[in-house]
C-alpha cells in the first residue's frame, strides 16, 4: 500500500479535508489505544463500540445512497433498521412467536426481502411525485412500522420485545463455538494493569468481524456504483431531475433502485444489531435513530461514502463519549442527557461554517482506469470546496 | 364544447397556417392543445419539421413556445392532438421514451450539475450506457469500462470541436453562462439526437459566444442533426433558421422563409399587439 511505501507522497496527494480527517482519526485512535492499554477502556466494551460504530456506518451508507446520491429524503431510516432487526429476530430467536430457532442466515435473507418489499411499496406511489412526498410518506411509514411492532403482539411480542436471539454465527461449523473454545488470556501491556480476555471478548470480536464484513462489502458496492454511469445518473437526478429526463433517463426507475439499495443496507444494519444486542424491542425503532443517521450523513458530507463512514463513527463517538463526561466531577450538571443538544449545536456550527460536510466527494467520479492522468490536485480535477450553498 | 371552442376548432381545421407539404418529416405536431385552467396555452397548434432543417420557432412573449416544447418533449401531457417523431406517435409518452425515438431537448436556463466537472457532466449525455444498469457494474465491469472510455473520448472530442476542451476538468458550476449553454449543446449531441429542440440557446450569451454558438449549430446541422429552436433574438434566428414558424396565442400564425416572416403584416401585428 502506498501509505506504507511512500507516506509523504500519499500525504501530499490528499486534499486538505482528507488530511484533516486522517489526522483526526490517527489522534483518536491514539487516544483509544491509551485507554485500552491503561485499562480505562475494557476491551470487550471497546469491541461493542466498534460494532455499534459499524452499525451506524451501515445506516449512513444506506441513507447516503438515497439522499447523498439521488437526493431522496427518507425519514424512515429507523423503520428499515427495525425491519432488519425484527426480521432476523423473529426468524432466529427462541422466544419468537412466529418462526424461531432458524439459522440467523435465514433471518438475514428474510429481513432483506421484507425490507426490499417495503421499500417498493412506499416507493411505487411516491417516487413519481415531487421529492417532498417521499419525505412525508416515509415520516408516516416510520411510525406505522413502530406501532405495528408495538401492537401486533401475536407476531412480535409487542413491548416485551424478542429475547433469545442467537449470535450471528449460530449453526456455522467452527465459528459458532469459537468464543467458548478460545482460552482465557491475561495480558499485562503496562506494569500494573492486567487485561483478561475471556469468552465475551471472543464473542465480541466475532461480532466485529461480522460488521466489518458487512461494512466492507457495502462500501465496495457503493464505491463502484458511485463512480459508474449509474451513479452519475443518480447525481444528475439530485441536481436536476428534469435534465436527466430530457437526456432520456428513466428517472423513476433509477430513483427506485437507489431507494431499494439504501433500504437494504439499512436493514443489514438492523440484522447486525439484533445479533449484537441479542434482544430487540420496539424502543429500537424510535425516530431518534433516523435523526442520528441524518446527522451522520450531513456531517460526513452528503454524497460521500467515506464521509458517511466517518459520520457514523463520529455519531457513536458522541453518543457513547458523552457517557464518560459524567466522570468529571467538576462539571456541575448531568451531561449525558444533553447529548441531543450537543449534536444539535454541532449541526448548527457545521451548517454555518462547512455546509458541505467534513468530507464531501473529493475527486472526479469516473469509472476507474478510464482516466489515466486523473487530475487530483485541487486546481484541476478536484472540485474546490464550495463557499456556502450546495451540500454535496 | 362551447361555441367559442367550436369556432376555434373550425378555424384550425380549415385554415392550417403551417406548410404541410414536406417530404421527410421528423416531427409532426397535429392539432395540439393544452390549457392551464382558463388559460389556453396551446390552441390547436399544427406544424411539421422537415429532416435536415434548422427550423425556427418565434412568437411574442406568452405565445406558448415553451409550453409547446414541453408538450412535444413529454414534460406536459397534452389535452388533445398528437405528436409524431419519426413517424411514431409519442403523444403522452414519458420524456425518456421520447428521447429513445431520437428527440432531445435543452432548457432555457442552463441546468447546473452540482459537484461534477464539465466532462463528468458531459458523460451524462450518452444514451443506453451499459454502465447505467446496476447489475452490469458487477457482472460486466469490462463492458462498462470500455463504453465509459469510448464515451469519455467522444466527450473530449466534442468539447474540442466546441473549442471548450480547456474547461473539461473545471467544476461544471463554475463556468460562465455562455459556456454552460455550449456545454449543454455539446452534451445533448452526445445523446445522438435526430431532432434537437433548443430553448433560447442564445439568451444571456455574449455576442462573440453567440456567433460561435450559431456556427456550431450550423456545423452540426450539416452533419445531419435537425434543429428546432425557440429564440427571441431575431437577428440570431433569421440568420440561422429556415423555415421560421410564427406562433401567436397558442397557435401557428404562419410559416415561411425569414424574408417572408419579416415582411408579413400579421407577424408585425402580433409582435406589436395590434391584432385583435
Amino acid at each position: 500500500m502506498r501509505v506504507l511505501s511512500d507516506p509523504k507522497g500519499y500525504w501530499a496527494d490528499l486534499t486538505r479535508s482528507e488530511q484533516g480527517v486522517v489526522a483526526f482519526i490517527v489522534a483518536f485512535a491514539g487516544l483509544l489505544l491509551v485507554g485500552l492499554l491503561t485499562g480505562a477502556l475494557a476491551p470487550t466494551y471497546f469491541l461493542y463500540l466498534v460494532g455499534l460504530a459499524g452499525m451506524y456506518a451501515l445506516l449512513s451508507f444506506g441513507l447516503n445512497s438515497q439522499w447523498g446520491f439521488t437526493g431522496l429524503i427518507n425519514f424512515s431510516v429507523a423503520a428499515f433498521f427495525g425491519i432488519g432487526a425484527y426480521g432476523t429476530a423473529l426468524m432466529s430467536a427462541s422466544s419468537s412467536p412466529i418462526a424461531g430457532d432458524l439459522l440467523p442466515i435465514v433471518g438475514l435473507v428474510v429481513a432483506l426481502v421484507v425490507a426490499a418489499l417495503l421499500a417498493l411499496a412506499i416507493g411505487i406511489p411516491t417516487l413519481r411525485l415531487r421529492a417532498d412526498y417521499l419525505a412525508i410518506a416515509s415520516l408516516g411509514l416510520a411510525e406505522v412500522v413502530r406501532l405495528v411492532v408495538l401492537n401486533e403482539r401475536q407476531f412480535t411480542n409487542g413491548s416485551a420485545g424478542v429475547r433469545g436471539i442467537p449470535p450471528f454465527f449460530e449453526g456455522f461449523p467452527v465459528l459458532a463455538d469459537l468464543p467458548q473454545m478460545m482460552p482465557g488470556l491475561a495480558i499485562r501491556p503496562l506494569p500494573g494493569t492486567t487485561i483478561v480476555l475471556e469468552t465475551p471478548f471472543w464473542g465480541a470480536l466475532l461480532n466485529v468481524v461480522v460488521v466489518l464484513g458487512f461494512v466492507g462489502v457495502s462500501y465496495a458496492v457503493l464505491r463502484r456504483a458511485h463512480r459508474s454511469p449509474w451513479g452519475r445518473v443518480l447525481r444528475t437526478i439530485r441536481s436536476d431531475e428534469d435534465l436527466a429526463r430530457a437526456l432520456g433517463k428513466n428517472t423513476y426507475g433509477f430513483k427506485m433502485q437507489s431507494f431499494v439499495l439504501g433500504s437494504l443496507i439499512m436493514a443489514l444494519a438492523g440484522v447486525f444489531y439484533a445479533h449484537l444486542n441479542l434482544f430487540v424491542s420496539p424502543g429500537d425503532l424510535d425516530p431518534v435513530t433516523t435523526f442520528y443517521v441524518w446527522v451522520a450523513v450531513i456531517l460526513g458530507g452528503s454524497g460521500s461514502n467515506r464521509g458517511a463512514l466517518f459520520g457514523g463513527f463520529v455519531i457513536v463517538g458522541i453518543r457513547e463519549g458523552t457517557r464518560f463526561l459524567n466522570e468529571f466531577a467538576w462539571i456541575p450538571i448531568d451531561v449525558a442527557p444533553l447529548r441531543l443538544l450537543l449534536i444539535g449545536v454541532l449541526i448548527v456550527v457545521l451548517m454555518r461554517y462547512r455546509p458541505q460536510g467534513v468530507l464531501p466527494p473529493q475527486r472526479e467520479l469516473i469509472w476507474p482506469k478510464v482516466v489515466d492522468e486523473a487530475p487530483d490536485r485541487p486546481d484541476s480535477g478536484v472540485r474546490e470546496a464550495k463557499v456556502g450553498g450546495g451540500d454535496d | 364544447m362551447t361555441d367559442a371552442d367550436a369556432t376555434a376548432a373550425d378555424a384550425a381545421a380549415t385554415d392550417v397556417a403551417a406548410d404541410q407539404s414536406k417530404d421527410d418529416v421528423v416531427l409532426r405536431v397535429e392539432d395540439l392543445q393544452k390549457s392551464f385552467g382558463a388559460l389556453t396555452a396551446t390552441d390547436h397548434a399544427t406544424f411539421e419539421v422537415e429532416r435536415g432543417t434548422i427550423t425556427g420557432l418565434i412568437g411574442p412573449n406568452g405565445a406558448g413556445k415553451s409550453t409547446l416544447f414541453n408538450l412535444v418533449s413529454g414534460f406536459y401531457e397534452p389535452d388533445g392532438g398528437r405528436v409524431e417523431v419519426n413517424g411514431t406517435e409519442v403523444t403522452g409518452m414519458e420524456p425518456y421514451e421520447i428521447a429513445d425515438h431520437g428527440l432531445i431537448r435543452t432548457f432555457q436556463t442552463p441546468r447546473k450539475l452540482e459537484g461534477m466537472t464539465v466532462r463528468e457532466a458531459m458523460l451524462v449525455g450518452p444514451r443506453k450506457q451499459p454502465g447505467e444498469s446496476f447489475l452490469n457494474l458487477f457482472f460486466r465491469p469490462g463492458d462498462v469500462g470500455e463504453h465509459e472510455a469510448a464515451n469519455l473520448a467522444d466527450a473530449e472530442r466534442i468539447l474540442e470541436e466546441f473549442e471548450i476542451d480547456h474547461l473539461a476538468t473545471q467544476p461544471a458550476t463554475k463556468i460562465s453562462g455562455g459556456q454552460m449553454k455550449l456545454v449543454e449543446l455539446a452534451r445533448a449531441m452526445l445523446a445522438e439526437p435526430e431532432l434537437l429542440l433548443l430553448d433560447e440557446p442564445a439568451a444571456g450569451v455574449n455576442p462573440t459566444l453567440r456567433n460561435k454558438l450559431a456556427e456550431q449549430i450550423r456545423r452540426l446541422n450539416e452533419q445531419g442533426t435537425t434543429f428546432l429552436l425557440i429564440e427571441h433574438d431575431m437577428d440570431f434566428v433569421m440568420k440561422l433558421a429556415d423555415p421560421v414558424i410564427v406562433l401567436d396565442q397558442g397557435s401557428v400564425l404562419m410559416e415561411g422563409t425569414p424574408q417572408e416572416v419579416q415582411t408579413d403584416e400579421r407577424v408585425i401585428d402580433a409582435y406589436l399587439g395590434g391584432s385583435p
